[in-house]
């Protein structure tokens, strides 16, 4: 299940920042979230050396903390989208067609005229899209 | 770096060292005590040599020396695995210790984040790290799986006092009280002893001693005798340079002076015995003891025969159940033998031989499933391949491999797993790895009860901070969970330190979530300990926390009370963010020569206001109008430019308080901070202005603060507000300030109080540079501070007014009468009295008589009119009052003012009343007073006219009056119709009752009616001039059903003013006036039942509608007359009909006139079209009925006949006529056509060429704007010819 999906700016400034839990845990996921970030400037300042990972956007795992795996990918425009979920056991293809949609979900949403660059979205619309995207995590390859 | 120097190598070093096991009798550490000093306290410095040099010869043949040596020393009852809940116990104090040490700096504010990141490791990691690391690795000692902690040696001392010396030594190595590793089989129980007399010096001379010592090396050999003298110094003063006991005795009380007993013979004895047992017994015997083991191990263990022996052997092994594993390995068990083997060599530092045997050794263990003394011989593994230097990733998987080992076996090892961990830990900071350190001591920490798991974090984000790329977000991450876990366990002050740590990371960040729970819970802590002042600090940082939830911020606003109650007063806090100040909005009314009469009238942009008084007030040049001027009446030059106030009348400033929370919250005494000085002192106040920021915020305090004590006295009134803010709320507050005497008022700030228990103070002048003041005075680019400044002058008199029974909500049309009052309630009188109504066509100025008149009375028409009431075109210029209207005292003066609602919609009225002091020695000479209202106009009736030349008459017009009631409620009576200027007079057409039975025009209803109007001008010339001053008169034509009815007056004011507004309005004051008629509705509303109308009478409605333009546009005017029905016959002759044209030149000039019959084919193209004549009809089905009457031009119907009209006429007597005609002159023209057959004809197949000829004096006028010539097509006339029998 995914407990967490954040937008991060490229200045590392929460843009969205949305938990899928019952529990108020909100603070622990924000932590976790917030150090990732670590894990993702780490990663792009220290890029692999193979060839295909060049314009990769998609980080893949950040790091595994006891009870969540945390997954990155990164806009060229610098922008992080974060994924945290408690499924352990978790296909890199469904993670990449996961941020791939929340991708075009936040394209979407930062089109808006209305939106200020870098200011929180506040779009229901896209937290409607991004809770549907969620929702049907895994679902279309493994069902 | 040499792993040896590293923190690890030194520590191992210092750690792992043989164990020598001190028995001893009472009455030594009798002796030792006196020194305040335990016999391994006393010895303990002497035991570690830095430089001992000693030969080692191990397994191999070539020996080494060593430098660095260190024996640990224990009694014999501390040699076994220590209590778990003691040491914890210990580790808890080592903490709290700690953490009392580091309060100190706890206060100040958090460091900034480029200086934590610039600090080295040194300068920010607490300094106890290492001994709390040290210390748990202690609780782990003496465990039976390694040989590490196994005693080498074993020191007996017994004092020279004892009765028996022989006999002690012989008693203290009773197995009964020797630990358990040796009882247990742990170790071999044949251990090195060495022999030691110690001899008081106070207690006597030293030849007992020397008396027992030879008895001892006659018993228990030469060699491993000693004797050693202690307290030689007689009176215990002797003083150490560098006390060597400092360092191990942990708590020492400075009374008690350590060693005073001892002087420089005994320390030399000290250090000499000790050298003596480390180098010459314990060296040699363990040397001895690896080469005898190394022989053993070779000879059952080495080379491939013993080998696969080896493996034979243990294959058998496996059966074996797993829980005699513990005892499985006795000392003489080879395996027990090849760990002590490879322990000692490490403590000899011969690694590569001890590697070998841990190599050897933890094979053995894994197939022997040995978990835990697998686990250790991998752990040791590690470090001797870390002291070697050499295969790090070798290194790095032992200790992985050994701490996930001890992790495994469960509770057993998890004690040596912290061990491994921190050593697994230091390894990996040694080889600048911090990042994998860091993961090492979070995975320490899971297993550690939270006290020690705090410290495992807080070391752990430690490493974060300095590794390569520095990690900060993880950094503050870790301490915030160690400062969780300290906080659990009590330890306040070390989790505020964390927190404090964890604060210079997220102090800028935008992720408020995170920093608002750290900026909360180092608050709390701070107030539990009792720093209120930085706990507030915190918590206020919180305060405004828009984006938390309703409960959360619930929670910190209870906790800030709570906080702030504790300290015991009212709080006062600078640039409290409840509520948030919004600056921007902040608005200064104040009142200078301008002043207002509400404060709506304040609103109204000043532009407005100067475009209406420009006229009235004084420019400056003449308030000085001649050097003779007394000088003081001026304005210092200083003051020019800074604002002026007067004394008693308050300074507004109206400013936005927003509550940025979803919670209500109170605000009470909102009050100005203001600052007066007389004008004395102000230089002085201009000097410390200067002093910088900081300076600022501390004299802006002491104002703040002062001004709450010493207001009353002070020579300045505050107003104080109280107010309640909603969630999300703002709200604009008017603070004023009414300063008592001249000098300089200065407004700082604005203080309130929060929930009436933290005083919030807000001062303006912190961020000026940033603001924009909406102020008054916006063209002078002045900065805040000045803006805020103001100078106050004496008391002035100011007038006060306002409209008397003005309504909010009128009817278009409406026309009252109202009264303008005007108070002075100063004893000094005001003069010179001017006013200006910035819209005369709603407002104007009444005459006085007015006033006693009835109203609507005074508007009726008088039989006996006594000449003209004077019309005041000029109500747009400034009216003067009257000269004796002073104005002084409670007596209010009433001025009459008429007005009337033009247009529907939203309507301003602003009105400017200047004055002059009667008093001419203030510095103010004239005020203005600036009066505002708002008042809504709905639409009421819509009133349109058509006008359309009668087609029989030359010089009548039928005018049809289109009156739509647009109200939805209200009904009204019309009155009255008149219609403006004395060359026009209108009648009715029919008798009212039959156009119109009811005498109401309801709600939505519309009503048409005609009139008839006529043109009554001479045909002599009347003068131009006169024609336009002359007083307007006018026709009316009552439309009342009531006779009895007086009509009213157009004529006279007000609604002749009123007129000429409208006409200015509509911009047809210039028109030619031939062509246009005004007309004037009059109406009354009337009044429905229940409807309290706080007015006397009926309303008035007057509807002006102006230069409705008579249909034609022509100045030409004609007329054919002629015959309607002819009989004629056919059969005898043609028939001629004679037709009469007049034609009238109705313009000033001259005009030639050409008629030009038209071929009669062309009747059926004639298609001009002249729907332009219908301006101002609009559909309205219900008028279907009565349209035909009003298509006099009506091309349409004329065509359709035309087409039936098949026979033709011929205009017979003229082809074309062309005339002139003078202005306002009437000419006859006869026609004449033949018809041929008997029909009906439509006699309009002429056209009417026209042509102004410019009379020379109207050359230049109006050419623009006029037609000079046109075309008019014939009116039709249809003529009916029929065969006469």
């Amino acid at each position: 299940m995914i407990v967490c999906v954040a937008v991060v700016g490229h200045q590392n400034n929460p843009v969205y920042i949305q938990s899928f839990t019952e529990a108020d845990d909100a603070l622990k996921l924000h932590h976790i979230v917030h150090c990732s970030l670590d894990v993702v400037d780490e990663r792009v300042n220290n890029p692999k050396k193979s060839g295909p990972t060049l314009n990769e956007t998609f980080l893949g795992l950040l790091y595994p903390t006891e009870n969540y795996k945390v997954y990155g990918y990164l806009t060229n425009t610098k922008v992080k989208f974060i994924l945290v979920t408690t499924d352990l056991d978790v296909r890199d293809a469904d993670v990449r067609n996961f941020f791939r949609r929340f991708h075009s979900a936040y394209v979407d949403a930062v089109s808006n005229p209305f939106h200020v660059p870098g200011k929180k979205i506040t779009s229901r619309t896209f937290a409607e899209r991004v809770s549907n995207i969620v929702k049907s995590f895994g679902l279309s390859s493994a069902g | 770096m040499d792993p040896v120097n590293s923190p690890l190598g030194r520590m191992l070093l210092d750690e792992i060292t043989p164990v020598v096991m001190v028995l001893r009798t009472n009455l030594v550490e009798e002796s030792c005590q006196k020194n305040g000093l335990s016999l391994i306290e006393m010895l303990s410095p002497f035991c570690a040599f830095n430089n001992i040099d000693v030969p080692v010869r191990t397994a191999s043949d070539q020996p080494y020396r060593i430098q660095k040596f260190k024996l640990r020393l224990f009694y014999a009852s501390d040699i076994q695995q220590p209590n778990v809940e003691v040491a914890k116990e210990r580790l808890k104090q080592a903490i709290t210790h700690a953490g009392e040490k580091d309060y100190s700096d706890l206060c100040s504010d958090p460091p900034q984040i480029e200086t934590v990141l610039a600090s080295t490791q040194s300068e920010l990691v607490p300094s106890w790290f290492p001994f709390f690391n040290k210390e748990l690795v202690h609780t782990v000692s003496f465990s039976d799986h390694e040989a590490l902690d196994h005693p080498v040696a074993c020191l007996l001392v017994v004092s020279s006092k004892d009765n028996e010396p022989i006999n002690k030594f012989v008693d203290l190595f009773n197995t009964d009280q020797l630990p358990s590793l040796l009882n247990d089989g742990a170790m071999d129980p044949k251990i090195l002893k060495y022999y030691l007399l110690l001899h008081d010096s106070q207690d006597g001379t030293s030849e007992k001693a020397t008396k027992y010592l030879t008895e001892m090396r006659n018993t228990f050999g030469s060699n491993d005798c000693g004797l050693l003298c202690i307290n030689s110094s007689q009176d215990g003063l002797f003083e150490h340079q560098e006390n060597p006991w400092a360092l191990y005795k942990t708590e020492s009380s400075p009374s008690q002076r350590l060693g005073c007993f001892l002087n420089i013979d005994d320390m030399d004895e000290l250090q000499n015995s000790m050298q003596d047992l480390s180098s010459k017994h314990i060296i040699p015997h363990m040397e001895q003891k690896i080469r005898v083991l190394n022989q053993q191990v070779s000879a059952t263990r080495k080379g491939l025969r013993n080998q696969i022996k080896n493996l034979w052997w243990r294959k058998g092994k496996e059966d074996m159940p797993e829980s005699f594993n513990g005892l499985m390995y006795t000392f003489s068990s080879i395996e027990s033998q090849i760990r002590v083997l490879a322990d000692y060599a490490f403590m000899l530092r011969d690694y590569e031989l001890a590697v070998s045997n841990y190599r050897l050794l933890s094979t053995d263990y894994k197939l022997d499933k040995a978990w835990k003394r697998y686990a250790g011989v991998q752990e040791m593994m590690g470090l001797t391949y870390f002291m070697l230097d050499q295969s790090r990733k070798e290194a790095e998987y032992c200790m992985e491999n050994a701490f996930n080992t001890y992790l495994k076996i469960g509770l057993a090892g998890q004690r040596n797993a912290t061990r491994c961990g921190l050593w697994w830990a230091e390894m990996l900071k040694t080889r600048d790895q911090f990042k994998e350190a860091a993961t090492v001591y979070f995975r320490i920490s899971g297993e550690e009860p939270p006290l020690h798991s705090a410290v495992m974090l807080e070391q752990g984000s430690y490493c974060y901070l300095f590794a390569k790329t520095p990690m900060l977000r993880k950094y503050g991450f870790h301490l915030v969970l160690s400062g969780d876990l300290y906080k659990k366990c009590d330890q306040i002050k070390h989790a505020i330190r964390t927190y404090r740590g964890a604060l210079t990371v997220f102090k800028e960040t935008k992720w408020s979530h995170i920093r608002d729970h750290v900026h909360f819970h180092i608050g709390k802590w701070y107030a539990i300990l009792g720093l209120f002042d930085v706990a507030i600090n915190h918590i206020m940082e919180v305060l405004a926390c828009s984006h938390q939830s309703k409960k959360t911020q619930e929670l910190f606003l209870r906790d800030f009370f709570q906080v702030v109650q504790k300290t015991g007063k009212t709080f006062e806090v600078l640039g409290l963010q409840l509520p948030v100040i919004d600056t921007p909005s902040l608005k200064v009314v104040f009142e200078d020569h301008r002043t207002y009469a509400s404060p709506e009238a304040v609103s109204v942009k000043e532009s407005l206001w100067r475009s209406l008084e420009e006229d009235m007030i004084p420019a400056l040049s003449t308030i000085k109008s001649n050097w003779l001027d007394l000088q003081p009446k001026l304005l210092p030059k200083k003051h020019k430019e800074s604002n002026v106030c007067v004394a008693g009348e308050a300074v507004k400033i109206e400013i936005g308080f927003k509550n940025p929370l979803q919670i209500p919250i109170s605000i009470s005494g909102a009050s100005l901070i203001c600052e007066h000085s007389t004008r004395s002192d102000k230089i002085e106040a201009d000097a410390t202005s200067l002093t910088n920021e900081n300076g600022n915020n501390d004299r802006f305090r002491n104002i703040a603060s002062s001004g709450e004590c010493s207001s009353d006295a002070s020579s300045f009134i505050v107003s104080e507000v109280d107010i309640s803010l909603g969630g999300g709320e703002t709200l604009l507050v008017q603070l004023s300030v009414t300063p008592k005497l001249e000098g300089t008022l200065k407004i700082v700030g604005v203080r309130w109080k929060l929930s009436g228990s933290v005083a919030g103070f807000y001062n303006f002048n912190s961020d000026l540079v940033k603001k924009k003041v909406a102020k008054r005075r916006s063209k002078m680019k002045q900065s805040m501070t000045d803006n805020l400044e103001f100078m106050v002058i004496k008391a002035l008199p100011k007038v006060e007014g306002f409209i008397r029974h003005l309504p909010k909500t009128v009817y278009a049309g409406d026309l009252r009468s109202l009264d303008l009052v005007l108070k002075n309630p100063s004893a000094i009188s005001v003069k010179n009295m001017k006013m200006k109504i910035s819209h005369p066509r709603f407002l104007i100025i009444g005459n006085q008589e007015v006033m006693d008149r009835e109203f609507p009375a005074c508007l009726e028409k008088k039989t006996n009119s006594d000449a003209q009431a004077k019309t005041n075109y000029a109500s747009d210029t400034v009216f003067q009052f009257p000269e004796d209207a002073l104005i002084h005292g409670e007596t209010p003066f009433v001025w009459p003012l008429w007005i009337r609602a033009a247009t529907h919609g939203n309507i301003s009225m602003d009105i400017t009343v200047y004055y002059e002091m009667g008093d001419t020695s203030t510095v103010m000479n004239y005020r203005t007073l600036r009066i505002h209202y708002n008042l809504e106009v709905l639409p009421s009736l819509d009133v349109s006219f058509q006008i359309s030349p009668c087609s029989l008459r030359l010089g009548e017009f039928l005018v049809r009056m289109d009156v739509v009631n647009r109200t939805s409620s209200k009904n009204f009576q019309i009155h009255q119709l008149s219609s403006v200027g004395n060359e026009w007079e209108i009648s009715l057409l029919q008798p009212i009752d039959a156009i119109f039975p009811s005498e109401l025009l309801l709600a939505g209803q519309a009503l048409s009616c005609f009139f008839k109007l006529k043109n009554s001008r001479k045909s002599v010339l009347i003068d131009d001039e006169n024609s336009s001053t002359a007083p307007l008169e006018g026709s009316d034509v009552s439309l009342s059903h009531r006779s009895h009815d007086l009509l009213f007056d157009i004529c006279r004011s007000p609604l002749v003013d009123f007129h000429h507004s409208e006409r200015v309005h509509q911009g047809m004051e210039n028109q030619e006036k031939s062509n246009t008629v005004d007309f004037i509705l009059i109406s009354r509303q009337q009044r429905s039942e229940g409807d309290s109308e706080e007015h006397n009478s009926l309303n008035i409605l007057s509807h002006h509608a102006c230069a409705c333009s008579i249909a034609s546009t022509s100045p030409v005017w004609w007329l054919v007359e002629g015959p309607r029905t002819i009989h004629h016959n056919f059969s005898a002759s043609i028939c001629e009909i004679k037709l009469r044209m007049t034609i009238r030149n109705s313009s000033k000039d001259p005009a030639s006139i050409r008629i030009d019959p038209s071929d009669s084919t062309s009747i059926g193209n004639t298609t001009s079209v002249s729907s332009g004549n219908e301006a101002g009809w609009y559909d309205i089905s219900l008028l279907n009925d009565v349209k035909v009457t009003s298509d006099v031009l009506g091309t349409r119907s004329g065509k359709s006949l035309s087409r039936e009209c098949v026979s033709l006429f011929i205009w017979s007597g003229m082809s074309s006529n062309r005339i002139k005609l003078e202005p306002m002159s009437t000419t006859e023209i006869p026609l004449q056509i033949c018809v041929f057959s008997p029909g009906t004809y439509d006699l309009s197949n002429y056209f009417l060429h026209w042509k102004i000829l410019p009379s020379n004096e109207h050359v230049n006028q109006g050419d623009g704007t006029r037609q000079s010539s046109g075309t008019c097509q014939g009116h039709p006339y249809f003529l009916t010819v029929l065969q006469s029998s």
